[in-house]
């Protein structure tokens, strides 16, 4: 009884956990038992020791994995299929003939999200839970991006319009997705993105400096359009840059004199 | 400021918000994927083994009530998952060597004068690794401060007081298998 009293608090001492009684419930049974308090020294020498047990960290491969299961996960919890709905919805809508209306609508969206945005008012002090739901989420986002699928660098723009307080890490991420990304719908979600951030210096440059750097032409009248309705005259000097393209589309070249006078 | 509980966050799981394995994820895989490899596993299998644990958070989200402790339900899914994972294994080399002299070639490269030192502690990882599993088990647990030990109870099968004389005795084993190598 005594002896499995002894290494009840034995462990409890090793712990820290030991409350005053405690103490001297150990310390009587030390003085009663010197063979205890050897006993006691030798395994607070291995107790200790255990500390220097070196343990790797886990690597990123780690923590791509598990968010790609995640994002699996939270596709398969949402309405059925309401992503990838939406998703194709937005693919058959960008291929119809009439690149006209696309750009029009697309025009309107970008104008109307910006001015929508402005008139929302920040919510003040974000709760812990809250900052480390938008962690992971950016976490969630920046694996998506680095994806081969399109359709999973897609959700990954789509994930980021989730998040209340993007970081620089995310804003990096998505002009990078802009300039670099090989599918022009990721990069025209993207865009429609990076507008919820327009007030940011960094994504206001980000945008006027991809201007030379895009192909396509839905791209181009996107952004003419964009800053048109940001009324961004830095803007002009890359616009003129792209018009001495010589396989601009003639469309598109016209959207961009156009925007250039109305920015003046 | 309000930080939701392990067990809020489960329950949130379980009622559909999947995101939230999220936050339990980047909470505790560090100290997951700490018992797997303290447990023997090479750092590759561990970051496998933590995965599997919340894969299988998932697939028994349902069962999940939320009335007990978080940390003991999820390592009672990790004690598991070890032991199937050896269970299927064991005809593969036994991982605890490799990781021990994974060990000793990382400290190859300390300084001459805590060479004694640094002898002392892979002699004692080495000794740890002599034991039988469910004793380096509960070493590992006993030494996660976070965990008090009626939940290292309840990851044992065990009362309170039965899991903390089986820590004594699991100490007492790896000090009397520290002692032998030194005499070898």
């Amino acid at each position: 009884m005594e002896n499995s009293n002894f290494e009840i608090l034995a462990v409890a001492y090793l712990r820290g956990e030991l409350n005053e009684e405690g103490i001297q419930q150990l310390e009587s049974l030390l003085e009663q038992h010197e063979e205890y308090r050897d006993t006691l020294k030798a395994l607070e020498s291995s107790w200790k020791g255990m500390d220097q047990f070196e343990v790797p960290e886990p690597s990123d491969r780690m923590d791509q994995q598990f968010f790609e299961l995640l994002g699996r996960e939270m596709e398969k919890a949402e309405s059925p299929g309401k992503l990838t709905t939406s998703f194709k919805a937005l693919l058959d809508w960008l291929f119809r003939p009439q690149l006209a209306y696309a750009m029009v609508f697309m025009a309107i969206g970008l104008g109307a999200g910006y001015v929508l945005t402005k008139n929302v008012q920040q919510q003040p002090g974000i709760s812990v839970a809250a900052e480390e739901v938008t962690e992971v989420r950016e976490k969630l986002v920046l694996t998506l991006l680095d994806q081969p699928s399109a359709s999973k660098r897609l959700e990954g723009v789509s994930e980021i319009n989730k998040i209340t307080n993007v970081d620089a890490t995310v804003i990096t991420a998505l002009l990078k997705t802009l300039n670099k990304d090989t599918n022009v719908n990721v990069r025209l979600a993207a865009i429609a993105s990076l507008t919820n951030y327009v007030d940011n210096p960094t994504v206001r440059q980000g945008l006027i400096q991809s201007i030379p750097n895009q192909e396509s032409p839905i791209i181009q009248v996107t952004l003419a359009n964009l800053m048109l309705a940001l009324e961004e005259k830095k803007s002009i000097a890359p616009f003129k840059q792209l018009l001495q393209e010589k396989e601009l589309d003639t469309t598109v070249k016209k959207k961009i004199e156009e925007t250039i006078a109305s920015i003046i | 400021m309000h930080q939701l509980t392990d067990n809020a966050l489960m329950l949130k799981v379980k009622s559909g918000e999947v995101d939230k394995l999220g936050l339990l994820y980047e909470r505790h895989k560090k100290r997951l994927f700490g018992f797997f490899y303290n447990l023997g596993n090479d750092p590759m299998t561990s970051e496998d083994l933590v995965q599997n644990v919340f894969i299988r958070m998932l697939k028994y989200k349902g069962s999940y009530a939320g009335d007990g402790s978080f940390m003991a339900w999820m390592f009672r899914t990790a004690r598991n998952i070890n032991y199937d994972y050896h269970k299927a294994n064991k005809n593969n080399r036994n991982q605890t060597d490799v990781a021990a002299i994974a060990y000793k070639l990382e400290d190859d490269t300390s300084q001459f004068d805590n060479m004694d030192k640094e002898d002392t502690i892979v002699q004692l990882h080495r000794a740890m690794h002599s034991l039988p599993m469910e004793k380096r088990e509960i070493l590992i647990l006993s030494k996660y401060k976070a965990m008090k030990f009626s939940e290292i109870g309840a990851v044992l099968g065990c009362s309170e007081g039965a899991a903390k004389v089986k820590a004594h005795r699991a100490l007492n084993d790896l000090r009397n298998a520290f002692e032998k190598m030194q005499i070898q």
